[in-house]
């Protein structure tokens, strides 16, 4: 099977009328007339996951987010970027194939990233969950403790929180990767991937902040992308070996990239 | 003989001082009312005159809260006007409050001025955000309460005060981490600091910016670093690639995971020792206006002004 009839196959499956606009869900590198001689499906394409794949002779990757450190992997300002020549040569090389699935994956029932993510941060009942937030309640604890429940279960070692560490809170709003909800009256505690900090479309930060001021149990915790919806990429490839039965799929995860 | 002073000619003045013979000049032109002492809008006008930058119909400037006419007791800038801030600043006397980051949540600075979304509405491109803040929302309701009552004025001064080069934003923060003697060049963002390893100067970033839960890095911990660059705010990927390979640490206030966190750790993959750090963008453009505040004194005389840290809003779970 080439990588080109792999994505019919997932676009046959997916559920959803493909968009053939989408900038991201495309073909990023390699040949797609190419034979798969094994899918690997990641959150994150990074430099050191494509390695693993390819040692572990998965030569198509399934990637969630960018190949090349842009949203769009626009890469003509990259053309003498000696990173660039040496991850395309790295790709090219050892045939392999590049495709991203994004756009698609929040429009999917469920969407993954979302099931994955709450799976992981042990709520339960998000079996069904799509990209929309809903308010999901656990039972009363303090943010501190979730918090903590939460570094157990994600293994995150640089997620990052704010409000008060006494706070009750049990309804819980989760969004995956970027698509940090914004806070609302339904809930305590919002859980999301990124946000940009400040002047964005929804400031999270400065309004968990403000209603810790004003004595409100509010709270955010930010787990970062990777391990945001890094767990949903597993779930992928779980349902690609409903459709696709004679090549190996696996889930190669991306590290978290910090220290701190 | 001409005095010295108009003998320099103008491209030998830096930048900074040019400001302040702009602002000289200002104080010329806009007499501020002695009786009852200069109003928001008379220390605004002052301040735009005095940097001199065109205001672009994008720039986020402006009054976000309070009576513009209200006579100025004394002045606080801000990274961000959060809710503590302005009680600080409040309970210092401070009535105009100078903000680098929004009030309200958002670039929009409060609710949509069309009618709200509807209730739990997502209706959005994938990855984009469709959340807007409700005019009824509890907690912009007590913000604005607070600021009504103590009839303070916020104003958010972002881009004339980017404009201003000689990069204060980066300078001061480099004077806050006991780097600014190391500056390579005039008005760039390298610095050469005490060998170190990533993680010792991380350490250091730490105390000295006195930060709790925000910060995070990629690269090798046991890296040497001598040489950093510094960046307030948030880092696009374009500079990122530009740039990266001028120093051994990139030390930037926020950067968007998913591509110079992950250009960062591709680096590291290859074998490259260089590192990138982030501090949190609130805190990388906290110092930047504590230079605001040192800069507003020259422009400004009738009334004190001082800045308030927003610090490092972020703990980590344990």
């Amino acid at each position: 099977m080439t990588a080109r009839e792999v994505v019919d196959l997932i676009k046959k499956n997916v559920g959803v009328p493909w968009n053939e606009q989408s900038y991201r869900d495309t073909f990023k590198l390699g040949n797609p007339d190419s034979t798969v001689k094994g899918i690997a499906t990641t959150v994150m394409v990074t430099f050191d996951m494509l390695k693993r794949a390819n040692q572990a002779g998965l030569n198509m990757v399934i990637s969630h987010e960018d190949t090349f450190w842009n949203d769009r992997d626009e890469t003509k300002d990259l053309t003498s970027n000696p990173l660039y020549k040496m991850k395309t040569e790295y790709v090219l090389t050892n045939d392999m194939i590049i495709w991203r699935i994004h756009d698609h994956m929040h429009a999917m029932h469920p969407d993954f990233t979302v099931v994955g993510s709450l799976r992981s941060v042990g709520i339960k009942g998000g079996e069904d969950a799509v990209m929309r937030p809903r308010v999901f309640t656990i039972p009363e604890t303090t943010l501190g403790e979730f918090a903590s429940q939460v570094k157990r279960l994600t293994g995150s070692r640089a997620f990052r929180c704010v409000g008060d560490l006494e706070a009750k809170v049990s309804r819980i709003l989760l969004g995956p990767g970027y698509a940090t909800p914004a806070m609302t009256g339904d809930a305590d505690v919002v859980i999301g991937g990124e946000q940009q900090e400040a002047d964005g479309a929804f400031d999270d930060v400065e309004y968990v902040s403000d209603a810790t001021s004003l004595g409100m149990p509010k709270g955010l915790i930010m787990l970062g992308h990777v391990i945001s919806e890094q767990p949903g990429m597993e779930d992928l490839a779980k349902w690609m070996t409903t459709f696709i039965k004679d090549i190996p799929i696996k889930y190669v995860p991306a590290e978290e990239p910090y220290w701190t | 003989m001409l005095p010295a002073t108009v003998m320099v000619k103008k491209s030998d003045l830096s930048r900074r001082d040019f400001s302040m013979v702009a602002g000289a000049v200002a104080t010329t032109c806009i007499p501020l009312r002695a009786a009852t002492g200069p109003t928001a809008q008379d220390i605004v006008s002052r301040i735009q005159t005095s940097l001199g930058a065109e205001k672009s119909s994008t720039s986020p400037d402006g009054f976000k809260a309070g009576d513009p006419n209200t006579p100025v007791k004394s002045i606080a800038t801000t990274a961000m006007a959060t809710l503590d801030v302005l009680k600080r600043a409040a309970a210092a006397g401070s009535n105009l409050i100078i903000t680098y980051e929004p009030t309200f949540f958002g670039r929009q600075d409060g609710p949509a001025p069309t009618a709200s979304a509807p209730a739990g509405s997502t209706a959005r491109a994938p990855g984009r955000s469709p959340f807007r803040l409700s005019p009824d929302d509890p907690v912009y309701q007590a913000k604005k309460q607070f600021i009504e009552k103590n009839g303070l004025i916020v104003y958010r001064l972002r881009d004339a005060w980017q404009s201003r080069k000689g990069d204060d934003m980066t300078s001061a923060l480099a004077e806050s981490l006991g780097w600014a003697k190391g500056r390579v060049k005039p008005d760039d963002v390298l610095y050469d600091i005490p060998a170190a390893t990533a993680e010792d100067t991380v350490a250091l970033i730490r105390s000295r910016l006195k930060l709790r839960g925000g910060l995070r890095a990629v690269g090798d911990r046991k890296a040497t670093v001598r040489r950093v660059l510094l960046y307030a705010g948030f880092m696009t990927p374009a500079v990122m690639w530009q740039r990266y390979e001028e120093a051994d640490l990139t030390i930037a206030g926020e950067v968007r995971e998913w591509e110079n966190t992950h250009y960062a750790a591709d680096i590291y993959t290859v074998g490259e020792k260089r590192g990138l750090v982030t501090i949190g963008r609130v805190v990388s453009e906290d110092p930047g206006m504590r230079a605001c505040a040192t800069w507003l004194k020259t422009v400004v005389e009738e009334v004190p002004a001082h800045w308030i840290t927003v610090g490092d809003l972020y703990w980590r779970a344990i």
